[in-house]
């Protein structure tokens, strides 16, 4: 990667370099800054349109700025404030998953709704609502938000509740990064008893049991999480393994994990050191590895270490380089509950039609709808993974067509394709309410980035 | 079990000193950013779990720094560790133009250092123990044209770091040289650096830590540049000066 060391006219410091999202796909150059402070981010502000970045894990161009300033939140990661109490924590945006796993775990104390990585800033996290494996229980990360510190367009630092500037708290909660730059939050951390999920896999042959079960297993487990099988044709077709789970109770821990309960977790990482040049992705690979996903998971109750459990493919870094330089696009949509299992139906057979298989697909319960723009609300989310190749938007374009008919919605911060028409009728209704909010506080546009620009939410 | 850290807001220091908080250490944090200090600390309670204070310190303020390391002594009596971090890279054009910024180099990363060292080597010498870690650099090897200022004040340094070491190894105190090379820090961001050789502030202060706990001499972090600088030194002066270096 080439990098360039400049400064502003104000004597800032950036460096351009080529940046993309997490699926490698698409890459603009940007002026990359990492400032340590609100003195720093006011400077940023004067010299031109900016865009928060924190460890760049959005899939798109959500964190990234064409020609503009990234303003990277890696110095700005501290503790705050903490009630051992209440298990409320104030901490700076760039504080990570990671660093409030590996500082709380042991203390009792989880987060209330994590992603799939735990590389996620919690900036990062309020910009794009994360969800996880428990928002049919627990809703999104928001729900956990108890206020938050923004700079805004005009320099000013503006604290966000429910109660106070409650406009600009639900436009920044899912808002992209695109209301200003989140400095600092407070979130509720959830008990616990033990750093261990009491998980259970059901391994079951068809979409129409997978239904059910979401509906069977409900009330009982806190997380639940399906994988699929969306290259398996005839008999196969459908078949899943739904993985349920909830923290374990101490006691109900076998003797050995007691123990090690209280011990600080060494996890075992392996890297893909560099881009593999040719994709190693193909319909046989992917076919073969869901067929073994499939054959090797069993029918089982297991005490599982939330690192195994939540982040699994955090062990093996920078795994997105399997996907050779061109990169992979993550489709995660969103389909109303009622018409949920007919339109995954249809999505998949449509994926099997163009042959594009996905190496993992994963179908997931939502539960209420949060933030302005918000990606989830009541209903079914499927997400998938695509190598970037031809026809890949092709097909995502046809995807989109489907989930538009079922009154559904993608996801911005897995998105790298779609087009401001179909954003908008996607988020009809919210994306107009989201923009009175946006012209208010933001009326010259000083937050921007590369995916405001693509749908319509700034201007290009 | 206590470190006293000098120039707090330093990602190096505070990465060094995240692992005397891991091993149980206090720690004390001195530096002149009263709005920093508070927050490193209280970062440092949550992370941690451990005691941390917070002591202003200037370390332009001369005259100020005797106060400054009895106040340090009242809030632990029984320092036993001290790393001293502050220093300041400036600009080598503006310091070759503007005096101000050559004595700015000079003080914050010479004179500054020499003054509170005194102050803290006096007592360890007179308790007979004590450990003081001082970050030189390596660019304090060799003068180059592209950074002698801050370059000659880092050589001064670590030439006076030699002989205060050999002053206090008879009454059992350590003084340990650190020399890192390229660190990514805020210091050096933006500056054209070659990547390979750019190590994260996490394994220098693991490298500070180590090397303080067993009471090392001087240590080069990453290692591998004691071997480069082993070639640099090594480069005759007739050649040495025709290069862009």
């Amino acid at each position: 990667m080439e990098e360039r060391a400049f400064k502003t006219q104000n004597s800032m410091k950036f460096e351009e370099m080529e940046l993309s999202g997490f699926g490698k796909y698409p890459k603009a150059k940007c002026k990359v800054t990492r400032p340590t402070g609100i003195e720093d981010l006011k400077e940023y502000l004067k010299e031109g349109p900016m865009v928060g970045r924190g460890l760049g894990r959005s899939y798109g161009d959500a964190a990234i700025n064409k020609g503009g300033f990234v303003a990277e939140s890696i110095h700005m990661n501290r503790f705050l404030a903490f009630d051992e109490s209440t298990g409320i924590l104030r901490c700076e945006a760039g504080v990570t998953y990671e660093n409030l796993l590996d500082t709380f775990v042991l203390r009792g104390w989880f987060p209330p709704v994590t992603p799939g990585t735990k590389y996620v800033t919690m900036g990062g996290a309020i910009a794009s609502d994360v969800h996880g494996k428990n928002h049919h229980k627990a809703g999104s990360i928001s729900s956990f938000v108890l206020s938050f510190n923004i700079l805004t367009a005009s320099g000013k630092v503006m604290k966000c509740s429910r109660e106070e500037n409650s406009d600009l708290f639900w436009a920044t909660v899912g808002g992209m990064g695109l209301t200003g730059f989140i400095l600092d939050c407070e979130i509720k951390l959830r008990k616990i008893e033990s750093p261990y999920i009491e998980s259970k896999a059901v391994k079951l042959g068809n979409l129409n049991a997978l239904f059910d079960k979401f509906e069977e297993y409900d009330a009982d487990y806190h997380y639940s999480v399906a994988w699929m099988d969306i290259v398996a044709k005839g008999s196969s077709y459908g078949r899943n393994v739904l993985f349920l789970g909830n923290h374990s109770k101490l006691d109900e821990l076998p003797e050995k994990l007691k123990l090690r309960s209280k011990e600080k977790h060494i996890e075992k990482k392996i890297s893909v050191p560099f881009e593999i040049p040719f994709s190693t992705l193909n319909k046989v690979t992917i076919s073969l590895f869901n067929s073994m996903i499939y054959m090797t998971s069993k029918n089982k109750e297991n005490f599982e270490h939330y690192d195994k459990y939540f982040y699994p493919l955090d062990s093996i870094l920078n795994w997105n380089h399997i996907y050779s330089k061109s990169g992979l696009i993550q489709y995660q949509l969103n389909i109303p509950e009622d018409r949920g299992k007919e339109a995954v139906d249809k999505l998949l057979h449509k994926v099997v039609s163009f042959g594009g298989g996905s190496f993992l697909a994963v179908l997931k319960k939502m539960g209420d709808q949060e933030g302005i723009l918000s990606f989830p609300f009541r209903g079914y989310t499927l997400s998938m993974d695509f190598p970037v190749k031809k026809g890949t938007i092709e097909m995502c374009r046809k995807l989109d067509e489907i989930v538009l008919d079922y009154g559904g919605r993608t996801y911005l911060t897995k998105d790298s394709i779609l087009d401001e028409v179909t954003f908008k009728k996607m988020y009809k209704g919210l994306w107009e309410k989201w923009m009175d909010i946006k012209i208010k506080y933001d009326p010259e546009n000083k937050f921007t980035s590369s995916l405001g620009r693509r749908i319509g939410l700034c201007p290009s | 079990m206590s470190l006293l850290v000098l120039g707090a807001n330093s990602l190096i220091a505070q990465a060094a000193a995240a692992n005397f908080a891991q091993a149980g250490h206090e720690i004390i944090f001195a530096e002149r950013n009263k709005d920093e200090l508070s927050k490193i600390a209280e970062d440092f309670k949550i992370r941690h779990k451990v005691n941390c204070y917070s002591v202003q310190f200037d370390a332009l303020d001369f005259s100020g720094h005797k106060k400054a390391v009895e106040d340090c002594l009242a809030l632990i009596p029984d320092l036993q560790y001290v790393l001293i971090t502050f220093g300041y890279l400036g600009t080598q054009e503006s310091a070759q133009i503007d005096f101000s910024e050559a004595h700015r180099v000079i003080d914050l990363n010479y004179t500054g250092v020499v003054s509170i060292c005194e102050i803290i080597a006096a007592e360890f010498e007179s308790k007979k123990k004590g450990n003081i870690a001082v970050i030189s650099s390596v660019a304090g090897d060799r003068g180059r044209q592209s950074n002698y200022m801050y370059g000659s004040a880092k050589g001064g340094l670590s030439v006076y770091l030699q002989g205060l070491r050999s002053r206090l190894f008879k009454s059992g105190v350590n003084v340990l040289t650190v020399k890192p090379g390229f660190v990514d820090t805020p210091m050096t961001y933006g500056m054209k650096l070659p990547g390979i050789l750019v190590a994260s502030p996490q394994k220098v202060g693991r490298d500070i830590y180590k090397a303080m706990i067993n009471g090392k001499s001087i240590k080069y972090t990453p290692f591998f540049w004691w071997y480069i600088m082993k070639i640099v030194k090594s480069i005759p002066e007739i050649i040495f000066k025709k290069l862009k270096l």
